[in-house]
């Protein structure tokens, strides 16, 4: 049995370009904005950087395929880059390819990276996307707020409650959100919202209203990673290291067998169990201070809290509207504002919600700060609840 | 008779219809033009029916196909689709049609078109056809646009009937047949033209109806050997109007003829002699005579004759079930756009590119057309797509083809979608549950918001999944669809 990753690779520096409308920037810009920013935090010359994951989803509509965006954007001194996608996974992806690169000892210091240009689209929501020459003759047109709003329609029947709860639960969600997000400079939407507006607002894919969908922002974030060894030779004491990163795709059981009932995450609950396993945690509820989830949309934040064993069967709409997951909660959630208002560049996302933990962890989230953490999570989710890619990681306060 | 036809052995074996659930008052209509035509008021009542943004000629005609084959052990030798308005003018639309309702691939298929007596001439020849150990489903259906304020916008409908005709145990049987051809333009529709031209009815009834129609009539008396005192009823597509004065030409009285559907329905063009036919077969009585008429350059005239079969499929199918199976819109714009009369802005994601991977399409072809899943003879999970490894115990290699289309299958989750871009907002989709493990995600139809919910029942009907407009294709898969009144008497029984 392979000892997993858990404590053997330090970030010694993270990066994160504000996120939102950015009209101003293009994919290499934004790239650069996090990049800086991480270099200067890590204190190392651009040359110790060996090797690079770069995270991208669309690339049709903004930096293109390959290494090359990548790699031109910031003048890399010809290292190798790898590109990754893996839906909304992509930002997360490539820091495991980092992270896994120097665990291996494949290389000491390595860049992960992740960037999404949306906004180029001209039109609201995420762009439109083929799903391949078989699906599209049969699969829905659908889009990701119809894909995951169908959650609430069976998490509902599931658990014999009834839509008001569970729109309730999910406003409550948004305000505390939007309650974070105004905390953060960064953030895309740093706006305070009542209750009654997120109920009120319109319709976009029953039963998720406006407020119950996150920002489709323009962002990169980024993360320098090293041995623990070089950290502590390069004088840092208080370290974050990475504890667990897991991941888990869909198989077709969600899809097509009726053993799923279509209100949670099979895939999230897979990797959630591995990611413990592998950052040694026993009790999530206990043990983890806080939490970044894909909160792509308000009733995924909601399930997920189930799929991850911090909400028990069927309790996560009466935890969330007891103020469990809020800022001043037993695990606060989102503290960043989430998905839902830092926004989400897809293919930096996961590597947004890892610089929240770090800096949250490192007690540098200024006006934000939620006290002294010393274990976070972060997951992801790409795809849709029948089909997705779930990631689950785990970082930490490591005692140098 | 040089002429003899088959009566002995061959005649209909079966019949179904399909009238689309949407229907326009015809008040709406009216309301819609008064500003320019206050006269259109008077022709305001009641409702016609037309194809929803998913229907067409193929899918109508699918459904009346799969109703007509309803319960029947009969093999399928050919199919044969009835039309002037086929989505394709290169591309066999019956073979769509015979996929989707999974006639084989061992079989003949063949569009008639040209005219509105397309389906009937094609039944004559059928009668005159020798017998074999046969069958021939044939199939009318009829979708024609018409041009808002035409009269043919009130008076039109959309639909499909059908009738399966062989060696068997027939229902009816042909008693004789007559036709005349006289190049009458009462209305035509050129190649170039997207509607049908249509010329004064006092001449068309006169010139037309009353003259050409009698005289196929008196061919197929004396072919079938009987008269008009034989003839229990008379199945004439045309308004009551014209059938007033065609019993005064021909002496019979007018209770003769059956009900033009005119009320809830409208003229369905090819389909409307089938149409009507299998409304008359829904209440006729052994040993009846029936004349069908069909009308459009010349005339029909077939006679059939009823026997005790039919009690047996007096089932429901036909057309009193799918004409009650309707909902009714009072909204003029909404009939305008569903039938792309008006180009309402739905925004850029209406702007996606549905272009059509064929060698994918050909490849998946029984996926696509019959909704063909596995069963896994390991662990008999069903599951949609089939695959190679089960999803449920990952046996290799061990699914046995199985179609999910005659299924009904269960609501298990669903969103109403005002994002994503749909001809009918909002986009309804879903996963449905169906028998042994099966779960699909599906795009639902004919549901209006508010209807569907977790736990309800919905049967599967074929239609269009995507248009391609760029390249002027479409394409068809199955969807969720309401259960008609049939199906839930079945489901409840």
């Amino acid at each position: 049995m392979a000892k997993g990753i858990r404590d053997k690779v330090a970030i010694i520096g993270m990066g994160c370009s504000r996120f939102g409308e950015r009209w101003d920037c293009g994919p290499d810009e934004l790239m650069l904005e996090s990049y800086t920013e991480a270099l200067a935090d890590a204190g190392i010359d651009q040359n110790e950087i060996e090797a690079a994951w770069f995270g991208l989803f669309f690339q049709e509509q903004s930096a293109g395929k390959s290494a090359l965006p990548l790699s031109l954007a910031l003048r890399l001194p010809n290292i190798p880059v790898t590109r990754v996608e893996n839906m909304c996974a992509t930002g997360t992806e490539a820091l495991r390819g980092a992270v896994y690169a120097v665990a291996a000892g494949a290389c000491d210091t390595a860049l992960a990276i992740g960037v999404e240009k949306l906004k180029d689209t001209g039109y609201g929501g995420l762009p439109e996307r083929s799903k391949g020459t078989f699906d599209d003759l049969w699969l829905p047109s659908s889009t990701a707020p119809g894909n995951f709003a169908q959650l609430a329609s069976a998490y509902a029947a599931k658990h014999k409650r009834p839509m008001e709860d569970i729109k309730k639960a999910m406003a409550h969600i948004s305000v505390k959100s939007h309650a974070n997000g105004k905390l953060n400079p960064k953030a895309h939407l740093q706006k305070e919202i009542t209750e009654e507006q997120a109920l009120g607002a319109a319709m976009i894919a029953y039963p998720l209203g406006l407020y119950d969908c996150c920002g489709v922002s323009d962002g990169s974030a980024c993360a320098i990673v090293t041995t623990v060894e070089k950290a502590k030779a390069m004088g840092i004491k208080d370290m974050v290291t990475v504890k667990a990163i897991q991941l888990a795709p869909s198989n077709g059981f969600e899809m097509s067998n009726s053993g799923w009932d279509g209100s949670y995450f099979h895939t999230t609950r897979i990797a959630a169990q591995r990611a413990y396993t592998e950052a040694g945690i026993t009790n999530p509820r206990q043990e983890v201070d806080m939490m970044e989830v894909h909160d792509c949309f308000s009733i995924t934040e909601l399930v997920v809290m189930e799929d991850l064993g911090i909400a028990a069967e069927g309790q996560a709409v009466d935890d969330v509207l007891n103020g469990v997951f809020d800022r001043d909660g037993e695990v606060p959630c989102q503290v960043d504002g989430g998905l839902k208002c830092f926004g989400h560049p897809i293919g930096a996302s996961g590597l947004r919600m890892a610089y929240e933990m770090y800096l949250q962890l490192l007690g540098r989230a200024g006006e934000r700060q939620i006290g002294s953490p010393s274990i976070g999570l972060t997951h992801n989710l790409g795809g849709a609840p029948n089909r997705n890619v779930a990631s689950v990681s785990v970082f930490g306060l490591h005692a140098g | 008779m040089s002429e003899a036809t088959n009566e002995a052995t061959t005649g209909i074996l079966s019949f179904g219809a399909y009238i689309p659930r949407l229907r326009i008052a015809r008040s709406a209509i009216a309301d819609g033009l008064a500003w320019a035509m206050p006269g259109a008021r008077s022709m305001g009542k009641g409702e016609r029916a037309f194809a929803n943004w998913d229907e067409d000629v193929i899918t109508m005609a699918a459904e009346a196909g799969r109703e007509c084959l309803r319960g029947s052990a009969a093999t399928v030798n050919a199919v044969q689709l009835a039309s002037t308005t086929f989505p394709f003018l290169d591309r066999s639309n019956s073979g769509v049609v015979a996929d989707a309702l999974q006639c084989g691939k061992t079989l003949r298929t063949e569009d008639l078109a040209g005219s509105r007596r397309a389906a009937t001439s094609a039944l004559a020849r059928l009668a005159l056809t020798p017998a074999a150990a046969e069958s021939t489903l044939l199939i009318a259906s009829e979708c024609r646009e018409t041009r808002p304020g035409s009269p043919a916008e009130m008076a039109y409908g959309h639909a499909a009937a059908a009738v399966l005709v062989g060696a068997g145990e027939p229902i009816a049987k042909f008693r004789g047949i007559g036709s005349v051809h006289a190049d009458l333009v009462d209305q035509y529709r050129s190649a170039e033209g997207e509607f049908d031209y249509a010329l004064e009815e006092r001449w068309v009834r006169e010139e037309g109806y009353f003259k050409l129609i009698p005289a196929a009539i008196s061919a197929a008396m004396e072919n079938a050997g009987t008269n008009l005192g034989e003839i229990h009823r008379i199945v004439l597509p045309a308004s009551a109007a014209v059938a007033r004065g065609l019993a005064r030409v021909l002496k019979v009285g007018t209770e003769l003829f059956t009900d033009p559907l005119a009320a809830g329905c409208g003229d369905c063009g090819v389909a409307h002699p089938l149409l009507m036919l299998a409304s008359a077969l829904e209440s006729a009585v052994p040993g009846e005579q029936i004349l069908v008429l069909g009308f459009g350059q010349g005339a029909d005239a077939i006679v059939l004759e009823t026997t005790p079969a039919l009690a047996k499929l007096q089932d429901g199918r036909g057309v009193a079930r799918t004409l009650a199976d309707k909902r009714v819109i009072d909204n003029y714009t909404m009939f305008l756009s569903l039938r792309n009369q008006i180009a309402i802005d739905f925004g850029m994601r209406a702007e996606r590119d549905n272009r059509t991977a064929m060698s994918a399409m050909y490849r998946k072809r029984d996926d696509i057309s019959a909704m063909m899943g596995g069963r896994c003879r390991e662990c008999n999970t069903l599951q949609f797509p089939h695959a190679a490894i089960c999803v449920a115990c990952g046996a290799r290699d061990a699914q046995t083809p199985e179609s999910l289309s005659g299924l009904t299958g269960r609501v298990k989750s669903y969103t109403e979608d005002w994002m994503a871009y749909t001809p009918h907002p909002p986009y309804i989709y879903g996963n449905v549950e169906f028998v042994d493990g099966a779960n699909i995600m599906l795009e639902f139809t004919d549901f209006e918001a508010g209807q569907v919910e977790v736990g309800r029942e919905v049967r599967m009907v074929f239609r269009v999944k995507d248009y391609d407009h760029k390249r002027n294709f479409r394409r068809y898969f199955w969807k969720p669809a309401p259960l008609t009144a049939t199906t839930e008497e079945t489901g409840n029984g």
